[in-house]
């Protein structure tokens, strides 16, 4: 009898009223959920990347004796510098692509499907990926990287620049073969010195990967004050 | 929904609009510690690997 004293609202009226304010809670979930997606998960990724990076420099402070070669890389494995992405855009490099490593606002190289070669090897390809957006958007102006541009990915004693030779803004999620050690498909059929970075596109969604190659320039040996190269300053 | 957990909560309006707001930020807390971070592996938005399908990138 209550309902009817507070405006004569029948049972229909009730079941209606309390139906719209269900739509309208999950409504507000939802738009939590972009909130969560984009903006927290980059707060909580940064946070992480940032502290994993200084344990990785300290790291390098402590044993100067180590080669990067012989490093653990549980920690990571250096820091891949993209000018074209922003300056002093900087961005930790570990192991893996799981959801779990990516997720810690880092760009892994691959282990699976393709091994990734490391930068130090002979000859071989880097291969790496990173979120787009959220838990940290490494990856979120890979779009700006243009023909020529410079990647420098920094390990504990040498500068690796890579010089930015293809860009392939659409393909197959499947597409496996743009980490193979030798990238046929950005046109090299030779055994080389490449980078490649793989994420999502279109922004916000993951239908397709987009892929940037580049191929080594020269390495260079870090100096006692790391002196940045030419190329990142 | 709304108007019966306002009628359930004690005190007056002051102390209920309180109530209120800390229950809608326990419910934020749960959503954003709990249940986002494990919806959001199963909805298709943030895959960014190649792979062969055999869900590599879970």
């Amino acid at each position: 009898m209550t309902s009817e004293k507070r405006g004569g609202r029948g049972p229909i009226a009730a079941t209606i009223s309390v139906i719209g304010e269900i739509l309208i809670t999950l409504g507000l979930i939802l738009a939590l959920f972009v909130v969560y997606s984009l903006w927290w998960t980059n707060v909580i990724a940064d946070r992480h990347e940032k502290k994993a990076g200084q344990t990785v420099r300290q790291q390098w402070a402590q044993h100067p004796q180590i080669p990067a070669k012989g490093l653990d890389t549980k920690d990571g494995i250096g820091f891949l510098h993209v000018p074209a992405m922003g300056k002093n855009y900087e961005v930790l490099v570990k192991k893996g692509t799981s959801t779990k490593v990516l997720n810690e606002g880092v760009a892994g190289y691959y282990t699976k499907p393709v091994a990734s070669a490391m930068p130090w090897d002979p000859t071989g390809n880097f291969t790496m990926a990173a979120h787009r957006d959220g838990h940290g958007a490494k990856f979120h102006n890979i779009d700006k990287i243009h023909l020529g541009d410079a990647i420098v990915f920094e390990s504990k004693d040498t500068w690796y620049v890579y010089k930015v030779y293809k860009v392939l803004d659409q393909t197959s999620k499947y597409n496996v073969h743009v980490t193979d050690q030798v990238p046929k498909e950005s046109g090299k059929n030779q055994p080389g010195r490449y980078i490649t970075l793989t994420t999502c596109t279109p922004v916000y969604t993951s239908r397709y990967r987009y892929i940037v190659w580049g191929e080594l320039v020269r390495a260079q040996k870090v100096d006692a004050q790391r002196t940045l190269p030419p190329e990142l300053r | 929904m709304y108007g019966w957990i306002w009628r359930h909560l004690p005190g007056n309006a002051w102390a209920r609009a309180v109530i209120s707001l800390v229950l809608a930020l326990a419910v934020v807390y749960l959503l954003f510690q709990y249940v986002f971070p494990w919806a959001e592996p199963l909805l298709p938005f943030n895959d960014v690997t190649v792979d062969n399908g055999m869900a590599a990138v879970r």
